[in-house]
């Protein structure tokens, strides 16, 4: 009875420190990334808390919204943030049984991320403006795109470890080191790598320093927010790209993930997981700094990739079991 | 051991197949034919590996000779003849690349149907790999179909040459030898032919598109 | 012995036209070097005829098939190398070509007929592989000689296509030899060598045999010209120089049919008659509905001539899938037919085009009456292609069509019989034409042709009479060729 009360007290102790982490995490994992491109530009660039300013300054801000806007505009920023944390909150990000772990399957927390990109679309039409509607279009041709290759990449992992509960892959490679190097493994990474970048708007498929009207993507669904909306905003995606880049890192490497109840171990999954998902940034950033913004009809190209490399992970996957 | 075996086996023929998509992803003739060499290397690896599994030494000198020929020499061939001309650093697909890539991973699908048939006659680590060099075959096929410039066209038979190798490799580990020897020279002699054709074709008439190539007909 | 010789002359001419510039002698001996092959070739045929197979180190080997197909490249070769000389001469007159391209020419017509004899004279099935696919880079700059765009183009497509479908070849090949190495019954052997495959033929598993077979035809039949991927043979033929096109459709095709010969035998004794006869059936009538259609209204004598090859395939390919004895043994006489005859036609439309400056049928007329040899030799050439009594190509298509009847096929000669009709029709329409077409005023007195060309096609076409009269010294040996590939 009490080993029970202490594994689930464990358990939301794990939920509550993955919400800060990530909260924390997700900002300056952003600002991190500047940095990186900042240095392989050859600028000092910003430092790496600016994001964490960022947002500080705007929630002391004044709530504006434009004229012509309805509930939908400060509704969803508070609809992605709640989305984006209830999905951290699930996944195994610190421990592998987080409070609800249970209900961790990677579908759950694939589209809890998609109805915070669903809201963040319904916010760019509100305002009614020209720019907004096109953000939005563009923002849901991406993930339209990208739906396929991300849920077939999921079946792939999920082939290997026969089930699709997220705590579970990750004791089931943790108990089959040798998976990691398999074909099928690395094909999956290279998709879920793809669609990484293209949910999270990186270069190649979207810039997010960019603000130039034909090519911006993401920036120009956001243009009507201001304020602790936009902080909310920003808040919520930051985490998000938080929660892809450590489930990205957790799927491959899940090696230091707290698998016990104990302080140590939640300390140690903690920190290791903060160097994990900085080495994906890292990465991330690389890419970012190698790579030209795809025109956007070539991003069909980009993502379609995606979803063969996807395909190609779920064949060797059939293959070689 | 024996895990380490079929982890290296799956990894080098996973990079054959891997390759063979890339070729129809990238535009760049240039970085296609990296691919082709990359290819002809993971070929040879699933050989090599293979070879010292079973102690087969013909195997062993058959990846050797794969390695120099479509790792090297083929891939270098080919640089050689982008080079010549400037315009043909592009590929222009008849099918455009997202369509051709979801093709090719029905291809994949395809060939995983298919080929389960054959292998079920004698299961082996080897053999289960017996898709991916299917696949490659007709990878390389739709290649040859839907790719108008020379190169392209050259790039899809390697393609298909070298998924039949990887189909004998997994399947028989290796024909005999002096088949291999064989197969091995006409496809670089075919290549060499191919280049020649091409070279002598541009000093001729200036052009390399085959779409333009429309003297014969009924 | 026999074996080795029938390879090393044409290999020790290789490497004489290859060591010394052009001159004309060389072309003679190359001739020479054919005559000498067909010598062999017949003193072989009968050394079969006592021992049922001979064999050299377990890497050659020859029995009565081998030899037969050993006397059909040396006959066809004959016919074609004797024309050498005076191509090369008309080609450097008109600033076609130069020494060193015809050195290049000489070479590669050894290296070709070389690389044919390899190919039946071999024991190992992927060897035949190797050399076919050979023959394929041999010819690639035989078709190309011309060095117009059109060469180019053909040579172009030929490579193409011939290597992606001989690839299919070589997948089939290794299939049977993975078959071959897990036969169920305990009973299996490690080589590709014919006599061995052959004698675990009936163990080979059906599923891969079946797969193995169907790769196979498509493959091999891409060189024999049969449909679905027969579109080369028209561009490479009508654009090589005549002597090539004569060897290529002359005897190059049957080559590679001999390869499907080989196989089609190894099929029917793991998985029965039924499946090679459907497959090969529907190739072979395919490829004859095809040429029937593709006949009908071509405007190009040499692209005719290439059409009717894919015609002859198609009976071959039929002939091949009823595979009783005397089918295949009227297949046989087929080839050899069929190599002659149409060696005579692109010989003399070679000869045409020279005289004429064209192949386009329209703008050739009343040949008959302006070169009456040339125009007559041509005509009896065309009789025989639609396989009017005596010649042999009458005797084989009459055997084929008795041995299709023996195995219940009516439909098939039904169907058979009427494309032959058509293309009958076509190509006498297009002969009357060409033959007896009205000519203008200034060009009707009659024109000689040259002794060095009427002799050699004259004899070709009688060879063919006499074949089609008196078939009988050939008799035993196409009965006994065609045990040899019966399961």
């Amino acid at each position: 009875m009490s080993a029970t009360i202490t594994t689930s007290l464990y358990g939301v102790a794990a939920t509550l420190i993955q919400i800060v982490a990530v909260g924390l995490g997700g900002p300056l994992l952003v600002g991190l990334m500047a940095k990186v491109k900042a240095r392989a530009e050859g600028r000092v660039g910003a430092p790496i808390v600016q994001p964490l300013r960022d947002l500080r300054k705007l929630l002391s801000k004044e709530r504006l919204h434009a004229r012509h806007s309805s509930v939908v505009l400060p509704l969803a920023p508070m609809i992605i943030l709640a989305a984006t944390a209830v999905a951290v909150a699930i996944s195994p990000l610190v421990s592998t049984h987080p409070f609800l772990g249970s209900s961790a399957d990677i579908l759950v927390v694939v589209y809890l991320l998609l109805t915070g990109t669903v809201a963040a679309a319904l916010a760019g039409l509100d305002a009614g403006t020209a720019f907004g509607g096109m953000g939005s279009s563009r923002v849901m041709t991406i993930g339209a795109l990208a739906e396929p290759a991300l849920l077939v990449a999921v079946i792939a992992l999920s082939i290997q470890s026969g089930t699709s509960n997220l705590p579970s892959m990750m004791s089931s490679t943790i108990a089959h080191p040798d998976w990691v190097f398999g074909p099928s493994r690395l094909l999956a990474l290279g998709a879920l790598l793809i669609v990484v970048i293209a949910e999270t708007g990186r270069i190649p498929v979207d810039n997010p320093a960019t603000h130039l009207e034909l090519t911006m993507v993401h920036e120009a669904m956001i243009l009507e927010y201001a304020g602790p909306e936009l902080a909310l905003f920003s808040l919520g995606e930051a985490m998000r790209l938080g929660l892809l880049f450590s489930l990205v890192a957790n799927l491959f490497f899940p090696w230091g993930i707290a698998t016990s109840d104990s302080v140590l171990a939640l300390a140690v999954g903690v920190i290791l997981l903060m160097a994990k998902a900085a080495l994906v940034a890292l990465g991330v950033a690389l890419i970012e700094v190698r790579s030209a913004k795809l025109r956007l009809f070539r991003l069909p190209e980009l993502l379609a990739g995606g979803f063969v490399l996807s395909v190609l992970a779920v064949v060797t996957g059939l293959v070689t079991k | 051991m024996n895990s380490t075996y079929v982890a290296a086996l799956e990894l080098a023929a996973g990079a054959v197949l891997v390759s063979a998509v890339m070729t129809l992803w990238r535009r760049s003739v240039r970085s296609i034919v990296s691919m082709l060499s990359l290819q002809g290397m993971a070929l040879s690896a699933v050989a090599i590996v293979l070879a010292l599994h079973e102690h087969e030494r013909a195997l062993f000198v058959t990846g050797c000779l794969v390695f120099v020929v479509k790792g090297l020499v083929v891939p270098g061939l080919l640089r050689r003849v982008s080079r010549l001309d400037p315009r043909s650093r592009e590929s222009r697909p008849l099918v455009n690349v997202p369509a051709s890539l979801v093709f090719a991973a029905v291809l994949i699908v395809l060939s995983y149907v298919v080929s389960s048939r054959i292998t079920s006659m004698s299961p082996s680590e080897a053999s289960h790999l017996v898709p991916i060099g299917v696949a490659t075959v007709l990878v390389g096929y739709f290649m040859l179909v839907t790719r108008r410039r020379a190169v392209s066209k050259i790039v899809g038979l390697i393609l298909v040459d070298n998924g039949i190798a990887l189909v004998t490799f997994l399947l028989t580990s290796g024909v005999p030898l002096i088949v291999e020897l064989g197969s091995s020279l006409d496809v670089l002699l075919v290549v060499v032919v191919l280049q020649f054709l091409m070279v002598s074709m541009r000093r001729h008439s200036d052009t390399d598109q085959l779409t333009e190539m429309k003297a014969l007909r009924d | 012995m026999l074996i080795l010789w029938v390879l090393f002359v044409p290999l020790a001419t290789t490497i004489l036209a290859a060591s010394v510039s052009w001159r004309p002698w060389i072309g003679w001996a190359t001739s020479a070097s054919s005559a000498a092959v067909l010598g062999l070739g017949i003193a072989l045929s009968v050394a079969t005829m006592t021992t049922p197979e001979l064999a050299l180190h377990g890497s050659l080997r020859a029995d009565s098939l081998s030899a037969f197909m050993v006397v059909v490249i040396g006959t066809v070769s004959i016919l074609a190398t004797l024309f050498t000389p005076r191509t090369m001469r008309q080609e450097m007159e008109s600033g076609i070509t130069t020494s060193r391209y015809a050195r290049h020419y000489v070479v590669l017509m050894q290296v070709f007929i070389t690389c044919m004899l390899l190919a039946v004279l071999t024991a190992n099935l992927g060897v035949l592989w190797v050399s076919i696919e050979a023959t394929t880079i041999a010819t690639t700059f035989l078709v190309s000689h011309r060095r117009t765009d059109g060469a180019f183009e053909a040579s172009w497509k030929y490579v193409i296509l011939c290597s992606v479908g001989i690839a299919l070849a070589f997948l089939g090949t290794v299939l049977i030899y993975y078959a071959e190495l897990h036969t169920g019954a305990g009973v299996h052997s490690s080589s590709l060598d014919w006599t061995s495959v052959m004698s675990v033929a009936h163990h080979l598993n059906p599923n891969v045999t079946r797969l193995a077979f169907a790769l196979l035809v498509v493959g091999y039949g891409t060189k024999v010209g049969l449909v679905p991927m027969h579109s080369w043979l028209a561009d490479a033929h009508s654009q090589a120089p005549a002597p090539v096109s004569a060897l290529m459709s002359g005897v190059l095709l049957t080559v590679a049919f001999y390869g499907l010969l080989r196989f089609r035998a190894v099929a029917a004794a793991a998985l029965g008659p039924t499946y090679p006869r459907t497959l090969l059936l529907v190739v072979g009538l395919a490829s004859l509905l095809l040429a029937t259609v593709m006949l009908i209204a071509q405007r190009d004598l040499k692209r005719m001539l290439a059409y009717s090859s894919i015609e002859h395939m198609g009976l071959l390919a039929i002939g091949a899938a009823v595979g009783t004895p005397l089918a295949i043994a009227a297949v046989l006489l087929h080839i050899l037919g069929h190599g002659i005859t149409k060696a005579v036609l692109f010989l003399s439309s070679g000869e045409i085009y020279h005289l004429e400056g064209t192949t386009e049928i329209a703008k050739i007329s009343g040949l008959l009456a302006r070169r009456p040899v040339l125009g007559g030799i041509f005509g009896f050439g065309l009789l025989s292609l639609v396989a009017f009594p005596p010649f042999s190509l009458f005797v084989s298509e009459l055997s084929m069509a008795r041995a299709e009847v023996d195995a219940g096929l009516w439909w098939v000669v039904a169907i058979s019989l009427a494309c032959l009709g058509v293309i009958f029709a076509a190509l006498a329409r297009h002969a009357r034409h060409m033959l007896m077409g009205a000519t203008s005023s200034e060009t009707t007195v009659a024109l000689t042709t040259a002794r060095s060309v009427a002799v050699p096609l004259v004899t070709g076409l009688v060879v063919c009479v006499a074949l089609g009269v008196v078939s009988w010294p050939l008799q035993s040996l196409l009965t006994h060729a065609a045990h040899g590939v019966m399961s």
